[in-house]
């Protein structure tokens, strides 16, 4: 397998409190990879601290061979690109100048802007279809367009290995289902490397190459979706009783929830 | 210039040149603005007139007027309002805040408090300074950069939260301000004619020394608030996508910081604590001009020399031959615009 980033040992503290702790990872190059797993288990932290977004408490990330402590933000930048969980940018701003804003790392003071950036800005927004917004004021757009957006802003940067911290948190159903086919696309057909934060189980399992279950700060199991969809270990990371069947559409595993099972939450009351 | 107008859609082409006429049109209300304000005074002189004397012509007793008494007052207010209103412009700009300005955030009060004991200290019997001149604005960068550093400390974690860097702000700067008090009532230099302008920021009794120092000391900052300036488009959005774009936001914060504190101190320094110029001017810049940073850059300072000259013209023409500082002006037309915006602001956050 290719890496395009490995995760050695990786702890990360808020001051006191461990937000995660000893994880390995490697994450394949051209792959979807998914981190999955309940409220604060750590998912969030562990892709923002692959963007280095963290200074690590102690352990290593990679890109390839290099430590990514050693880049410059926008070496880095130029490599990895993220899309905020919940990104803003002004109401008045048009969708054009925000998707430029993706150009902004490969800008230097003796090139500040070349054919390449405007290219880029074309394909991003041809890409995500958001081409006929370009002169939209963002506060006029639904939020799946909106997305869209923000999606091309990651997309003009250009990089090869895209983080997508919860991007359908938001969006209703139809949404989440046309912004995920859009990041698998982005994958398939232009070979990027995606590293997605799901909430939804579902569709963590249908949209991933290969799954990551974390809890409480630790990786628990990692494999491909049918390996990591069975009910005793989704019921161990969840806290949720289920069934697991097979999705009779995308032939994926589907997680059917019965009850939560978690004493964190109190017993369930029985029937 | 392939800097200034890089490839651009013809949208944006459009919005940037929107941008730049609208620049100038500002400039020339300024410039017309400042020959009043040289014209401007006990006997009125035209402003062709200004320009001729200006240009080397006029008799003796004119040009003394002109280029002693009047020039240097307007250019100091030019500078100095000018300033202000460019550090108001970054400090918006890279809190996402268009309440943060430098009296907002306790920088004018601690260059003033600087230039204060920086006076306190180092004059002598007969208050006139026993070192030069040119250390004064260095006093008013050292307060000010303590000021917004002791801001920035005090809001510790949350410094990216407005409210808490606001907060912060206003306690400080009114800390400075009383300090300030203190030092004036106490100290020898309630005597000077100076005391007025550490009180609410004044123009009146300037030299051409005094207005050499700002402009030097501006033209130096000015490079650091271009080369800032390339790297403010990212500030719009949250930190995160900011960060996520390769700008090192937590040090690029700090870097602007220290450039609008000089830049606040510089027209501190001569100009006194002159308030709101640098909440109002960007403002109004971003309404004009919209998102282009250079054009909102020169924008803010053109409004904001706009404004100093007015105010100082202001008093001159209601309250002449008393001497009434021109920051009062700014204060009473500044402080109902910063209610508005907190309020305007209070009913759109929720």
């Amino acid at each position: 397998m290719d890496k395009a980033i490995s995760v050695k040992a990786l702890t990360i503290a808020y001051g006191a409190a461990t937000a995660i702790s000893a994880v390995d990872l490697d994450i394949a190059k051209g792959k979807v990879t998914v981190l999955a797993g309940p409220n604060g288990c750590g998912k969030s932290t562990l892709l923002r601290a692959i963007r280095r977004l963290h200074q690590p408490k102690s352990g290593e990330i990679r890109l390839g061979d290099m430590p990514i402590s050693g880049l410059k933000e926008k070496e880095l930048a130029r490599h990895i690109g993220l899309l905020a969980q919940s990104p803003s940018a002004p109401d008045d701003m048009s969708v054009e100048e925000l998707v430029r804003l993706g150009r902004y790392p490969h800008q230097t003071m003796l090139q500040p802007w070349s054919a390449a950036d405007a290219d880029a800005i074309q394909a991003a927004m041809f890409g995500t279809g958001v081409s006929h917004l370009s002169e939209r004021r963002l506060g006029s757009l639904s939020g799946g367009q909106l997305q869209r957006v923000w999606i091309a802003m990651v997309l003009a940067q250009e990089t090869d290995i895209i983080c997508l911290d919860e991007p359908v948190n938001h969006l209703d159903m139809a949404h989440q289902i046309d912004c995920l086919d859009l990041v698998t696309r982005l994958n398939r057909e232009h070979g990027r490397t995606v590293v997605l934060v799901l909430h939804d189980l579902n569709l963590a399992a249908r949209y991933a190459d290969r799954l990551v279950f974390m809890k409480d700060g630790s990786m628990v199991a990692d494999g491909a979706p049918v390996e990591l969809m069975r009910e005793e270990l989704i019921e161990d990371v969840f806290g949720i009783s289920c069934r697991v069947i097979e999705d009779p559409v995308h032939q994926r595993p589907l997680c059917i929830p019965i009850r939560n099972s978690s004493p964190r939450f109190g017993a369930a009351p029985q029937s | 210039m392939s800097f200034l107008t890089p490839r651009l859609s013809p949208a944006l082409a459009r919005i940037n040149r929107r941008a730049w006429v609208a620049v100038g049109i500002i400039a020339t209300v300024a410039v017309v603005l400042a020959l009043c304000g040289v014209g401007f005074g006990s006997t009125w002189i035209e402003p062709r007139r200004v320009v001729e004397i200006l240009m080397g012509e006029g008799a003796r007793g004119e040009r003394v007027v002109v280029l002693q008494l009047r020039a240097p007052r307007v250019a100091i207010a030019a500078l100095a309002g000018g300033a202000m209103a460019v550090a108001g412009y970054l400090l918006q700009k890279v809190t996402r805040n268009e309440l943060a300005s430098p009296g907002v955030l306790g920088v004018i009060g601690g260059a003033g408090l600087g230039v204060v004991i920086f006076l306190a200290l180092l004059s002598d019997e007969s208050n006139s300074l026993v070192t030069s001149i040119v250390w004064q604005p260095m006093a008013a960068m050292i307060g000010a950069s303590l000021a917004i550093a002791a801001v920035f400390l005090l809001s510790g974690q949350q410094a990216s939260s407005a409210v808490r860097l606001l907060l912060f702000g206003i306690a400080v700067g009114a800390v400075c301000k009383a300090a300030t008090l203190i030092l004036m009532i106490v100290g020898p230099i309630y005597r000077t004619t100076q005391a007025s302008r550490w009180l609410a920021g004044a123009v009146n009794e300037i030299n051409w020394g005094e207005v050499q120092v700002v402009a030097i000391g501006l033209a130096i900052a000015m490079v650091g608030v271009v080369a800032v300036a390339r790297r403010l488009p990212p500030t719009d959005l949250d930190e995160v996508s900011a960060r996520g774009l390769g700008l090192n936001l937590p040090v690029f914060r700090i870097l602007v910081f220290a450039l609008a504190s000089a830049l606040t101190a510089l027209a501190v320094a001569f100009a006194g604590g002159v308030g709101f110029i640098g909440l109002m001017a960007p403002h109004l810049a971003r309404l004009i001009v919209g998102r282009p940073v250079l054009a909102g850059i020169a924008a803010s300072f053109l409004l904001g020399a706009i404004m100093l000259i007015g105010a100082d013209l202001i008093v001159r023409v209601l309250f002449a031959p008393t001497e009434v500082p021109a920051g009062t002006v700014t204060a009473v037309i500044g402080t109902p615009y910063f209610l508005y915006l907190v309020l305007r602001r209070g009913s759109t956050n929720g």
